[in-house]
């Protein structure tokens, strides 16, 4: 095997340092009208996220570019799908103005940090993130050390319409199973309404990612322990679901109508939604969206009575990162700090509840409910907020996880048996562990 | 007598030499562009599928054929291959009907601006929104397409894209309405070059008109259905846009066309070099099929 | 009789054709909750003008999108014109040492895949300095291998004996392009610049990778806005896409003058 490294990086070396400079005159020569005037030099920051900017991150940089004259921080928004990222990593490589950018995923985040693109976060002492974000922000760091600060807390729980469970007589469920969702879902379905589904994406992960994030992904004898039986158990209670039982739409049926399950369940459509703290920015948001009934809110379902080691997905989220090659390093780190500990606070309406400890919780909730605190069932929303279940976090690599839902949706689409599912699985998975 | 024959002869080959130099020059600022920002950055990515290089990282080994041979175990190579081959066989259908189209659209019709605007609006229009209209339209339980299939009497119109089975069809179904407007306008081009009373369909009777078009008309425009097949395969194998907005290679992998797992693996897995050596076997692909239909269009193409 | 009958024919076929754009445009005059409304109402109950209002006058207004669009798109085309005219006279009207390995080799050209060369293509832009620029759509935009090979084909079915002729007076290679072969390849060259145009306009895939600031987004690429963190604003997108066919129309019946007219000289010659 021969070694090509050295060429290919000299030529990438040579191409950046090119594109460094050109980037450097752009950047002086926009510099130079703003800064005329005044004495002192004024640094721009470029900061990439993917939330659209009005939804918050404008709002956020404008009240930071007002405290700080000196350093003027732009909002670029990137959609968080394939493209998108490539237009992040690609503008990453090539040394555009990429000082800080949000990462949604482990797997993307780990990219960055060993191709270099994501600056080792521990040079910095003045702010110790596992102090600041709790136990769960170690899922973030890559080989023990942080690449990102993870800054927003995910909060997984089913979105209940209390209103319909109230003509059911059926009280806000604390702690339940599989088995009762669909009871519940029973008795909630009617001929224009369907009883439970789980957001799109999120049927990516399933329940019994939490077994499998304590028995672990990968057996002792290195093979894939997909095959363990939980996974089995969770596919066929949710195809039971789908086509036994019909209380859930098929995923045939999500896919081919980009079924908007935010808008079904706002509308009165879905009596119960698996979900998350996303869904806030809609359910906020009365003029598109107008509802009558209140919602209420459930813990995670556990796939079965006797699943004890069942995990409630969560843990941290919007993990952000210092562009390594940036030349202002110690700039970002100070708005990321003040990022993560107040100026995130304008995206909580949408349902980004700060994680840091020194944020303020009570003007995050205040903002999270707005002025429809009465069409929220206030308690049942601070029991799951404050649910000390133990969490986890999705850290498969994505090739894994795309063989897993385009298995999985076979087997929910009728085109192969439980059996071939898992079989055709596991077999995909250690192919894929062989090659890395 | 000999010396006026060499000078002729002389003339003759620097006429011929400065032929040949304005030949090079009429192709040289076409073929630099070209060069630079396809045959390069081409050659650049062959290298590249006998590497293990996975972006953004900046160092790579060279592991001689392990892609290739990794590709020929991947079965959802195999499957990619097989649903762009039946994404392919749109490619003809579109041809043959956009020629009946474009031969009733050219002189038989009133309202031939209007119609043939209408024809070729698909073709001029932004992808996204357009492909969820579609899947609006195939929607399995009460989209327009089975709501009519059932009030025809079909018990169970197919599942379309919810259905691995037929899901591929449906863009078969949408790359022929695709097509079809570029189809049509190529062969109305075309046949303002056909002596216009060959046209004047309506002077002539049934059987004559068919035998005027089949074995006049239709060997007059054949450069431009060699032309029409080869450049509409070369661009069917390379479309990925509609795949990814409408089912992103699903319901499991049975819409993942060829050029949709090239894209998936380079840049949503980051795995440029077996994403390079996929690239090199879909080149060579379309390079086999191009080479057929161009030395086979000796049998079936005539050039005035 | 048989006209007027094919005309309905036809008519009826071509509604068939603009089904998904008269669906488009209703959408974009409809209320987000009635999107997925079956069966399919063609007039809304509600209808809004708010998401067309959005696309000119929003504060993510596409005027600049619009501007930046056209800007490409017709510079592009122009140039593609010019330079798959000029190379496919080469192909078809001279005959020089090599000219059918070239063309094989554009042919070949042709075939290679989009996806595998914007890494290469996004490095060279980079050291060119052009990454981030209208350029980078621009200068590959004007080399075209489809255009040459599409004119190529056209230049072929133009009779020589006129060209010949023109050469025994003393004309050159180039004089008979300019005077004789681009007039008479009008229909052609309308032909071809509109849809290289729709090309241009419709590429999102190279405006994605090779443009970063929203300021230099083309109308494609601003579509991308209406994609929001957990769901697509229909409405919005629908309303922009159909303003977004608008020019596209404008150029196609402009240039079907061009084929019209074609036809009638052809007619003259003939």
């Amino acid at each position: 095997m021969k070694r090509i490294g050295a060429v290919v990086a000299a030529v990438l070396i040579a191409l950046s340092v090119l594109s460094a400079c050109s980037s450097n005159n752009k950047e002086s020569s926009a510099q130079a009208d703003p800064s005329k005037g005044s004495s002192g030099k004024v640094v721009n920051l470029t900061f990439w996220g993917g939330v659209p900017a009005e939804a918050g991150p404008q709002e956020i940089v404008d009240t930071w570019n007002k405290e700080h004259p000196d350093i003027q921080v732009t909002y670029v928004r990137y959609v968080n799908d394939d493209s998108g990222n490539l237009k992040l990593d690609t503008a990453i490589t090539s040394g555009q103005n990429v000082d800080l950018f949000a990462n949604y995923t482990k797997p993307l985040l780990e990219k960055r940090a060993s191709s270099g693109s994501a600056l080792d976060l521990s040079q910095f002492t003045d702010y110790n993130i596992d102090e600041k974000m709790g136990p769960s922000a170690k899922e973030w760091a890559v080989d023990d050390k942080y690449y990102a600060m993870p800054t927003k807390r995910n909060i997984h729980f089913v979105w209940l319409n209390k209103d319909a469970l109230d003509e059911a007589g059926l009280p806000v469920p604390t702690d339940w199973t599989l088995a009762d969702v669909e009871k519940y879902a029973k008795a909630l379905q009617t001929d224009s309404r369907w009883g439970y589904s789980t957001f799109p994406f999120y049927r990516d992960i399933v329940p019994f990612d939490g077994s499998l994030a304590v028995q672990g992904y990968v057996k002792e004898d290195g093979t894939s322990n997909l095959g363990a039986p939980i996974v089995a158990e969770a596919l066929k209670l949710h195809y039971d679901m789908m086509h036994t039982s019909k209380v859930s739409p098929p995923i045939s049926l999500i896919e081919t109508t980009k079924m908007n399950m935010i808008a079904e369940f706002l509308s009165n459509k879905l009596a119960m939604m698996n979900a998350g703290e996303w869904v806030f920015r809609d359910a906020n948001n009365i003029q598109d969206y107008p509802r009558d009934f209140t919602v209420a809110f459930a813990p995670l379902p556990r796939i079965t009575e006797e699943q004890d080691d069942f995990r409630s997905l969560g843990g941290l989220g919007d993990a952000i990162a210092i562009n390594a090659k940036s030349k202002y390093k110690e700039e970002a780190w100070e708005f990321l700090k003040w990022y993560a500990d107040e100026g995130m606070l304008p995206q909580a309406s949408g349902g980004r509840i700060p994680a840091s400890k020194d944020a303020d919780q009570d003007k995050a909730m205040e903002l999270l409910l707005g002025d429809l605190k009465d069409k929220y069932d206030v308690e049942s929303l601070e029991r799951v907020l404050s649910n000390e279940l133990p969490t986890f976090q999705a850290t498969l690599p994505q090739e894994v996880m795309d063989i897993r839902s385009d298995e999985f949706d076979k087997y929910y689409i009728n085109a192969q048996s439980l059996e071939d599912t898992i079989k055709n699985v596991v077999k995909r998975h250690n192919d894929f562990m062989k090659r890395h | 007598m000999l010396l006026i024959l060499l000078g002729e002869l002389h003339m003759k080959l620097n006429w011929m030499r400065r032929q040949q130099l304005v030949g090079y020059m009429f192709i040289a600022p076409n073929m630099i562009g070209v060069s630079c920002f396809i045959i390069i950055p081409a050659l650049f990515s062959i290298i590249l599928a006998f590497t293990n290089w996975e972006f953004p990282r900046l160092s790579a080994d060279f592991v001689g054929m392990t892609n290739f041979s990794r590709l020929f175990q991947d079965e959802v190579f195999y499957q990619s291959l097989k649903n762009t081959l039946i994404f392919l066989g749109s490619v003809p259908i579109s041809v043959g009907l956009g020629f009946l189209v474009a031969i009733v659209l050219n002189k038989s019709v009133y309202l031939k601006n209007m119609l043939r605007t209408m024809f070729f609006l698909p073709y001029i229009t932004t992808g996204i929104a357009i492909a969820f209209v579609w899947m609006l339209i195939f929607q399995p339980v009460d989209g327009p397409v089975n709501t009519l299939l059932k009030s025809m009497g079909i018990v169970h119109p197919p599942g379309w894209l919810s259905s691995t089975s037929s899901a591929i069809f449906v863009f078969d179904i949408i790359w022929i309405w695709f097509l079809l407007g570029y189809n049509v306008i190529i062969y109305l081009a075309a046949l303002q070059e056909v002596p216009s009373e060959l046209l004047e369909a309506s002077k002539i009777d049934g059987a004559r008109r068919m035998h005027t078009i089949r074995y006049i008309i239709w060997p007059l425009v054949s450069p431009s259905t060699l032309f029409l097949l080869m450049t509409g395969f070369i661009t069917s194998i390379k479309q990925m846009g509609i795949f990814q907005a409408i089912t992103d290679g699903g319901p499991g992998d049975s819409t993942t066309v060829l050029s949709l797992f090239i894209y998936k693996t380079a840049f949503r897995y980051y795995d440029m070099g077996y994403a390079s050596a996929i690239s090199v076997i879909l080149l060579l692909i379309i390079i086999v099929i191009t080479a057929i239909q161009w030395f086979a269009q000796k049998k079936w193409v005539h050039y005035s | 009789m048989r006209k007027l009958i094919l005309t309905v024919i036809m008519f009826l076929f071509a509604l068939l054709m603009i089904y998904p754009f008269l669906w488009m445009i209703s959408t974009s005059f409809k209320q987000p909750f009635e999107v997925f409304q079956y069966p399919f109402q063609w007039i809304s109950d509600h209808p809004t003008l708010k998401y067309h209002e959005n696309v000119w006058t929003g504060p993510a207004s596409f005027v600049t999108y619009y501007l930046n669009s056209l800007k490409v798109s017709i510079i592009s085309t122009v140039g593609a014109v010019f330079f798959a005219a000029v190379a496919a006279y080469g192909f078809s009207r001279i005959e020089f040492k090599g000219r059918e390995t070239l063309f094989l080799i554009y042919l070949v050209a042709m075939m290679v895949p989009n996806q595998i060369i914007f890494v290469p293509k996004f490095i060279l832009f980079n050291a060119m300095g052009i990454y981030n620029t209208h350029m980078a759509l621009i200068l590959p935009g004007v080399f075209t291998v489809l255009g040459v090979f599409m004119l190529r084909q056209f230049f072929i079915a133009v009779p020589k004996d006129i060209s010949e002729s023109a050469m025994l007076d003393g004309a050159g290679h180039m004089s008979i392009f300019l005077r004789i072969m681009l007039p008479m390849a009008k229909p052609s060259l309308a032909t071809f610049a509109i849809i290289d145009f729709s090309w241009h306009w419709n590429d999102f895939e190279n405006a994605l990778i090779f443009l970063l600031d929203e300021r230099l987004y083309t109308v494609s690429l601003g579509l991308q806005n209406f994609v929001l963190e957990n769901s697509v604003d229909y409405n919005g997108m629908m309303a922009a896409a159909t303003a977004g066919m608008i020019p596209m129309i404008i150029v196609f019946l402009f240039g079907q003058k061009f084929i019209v007219e074609g036809l009638a000289s052809s007619a003259v010659k003939g």
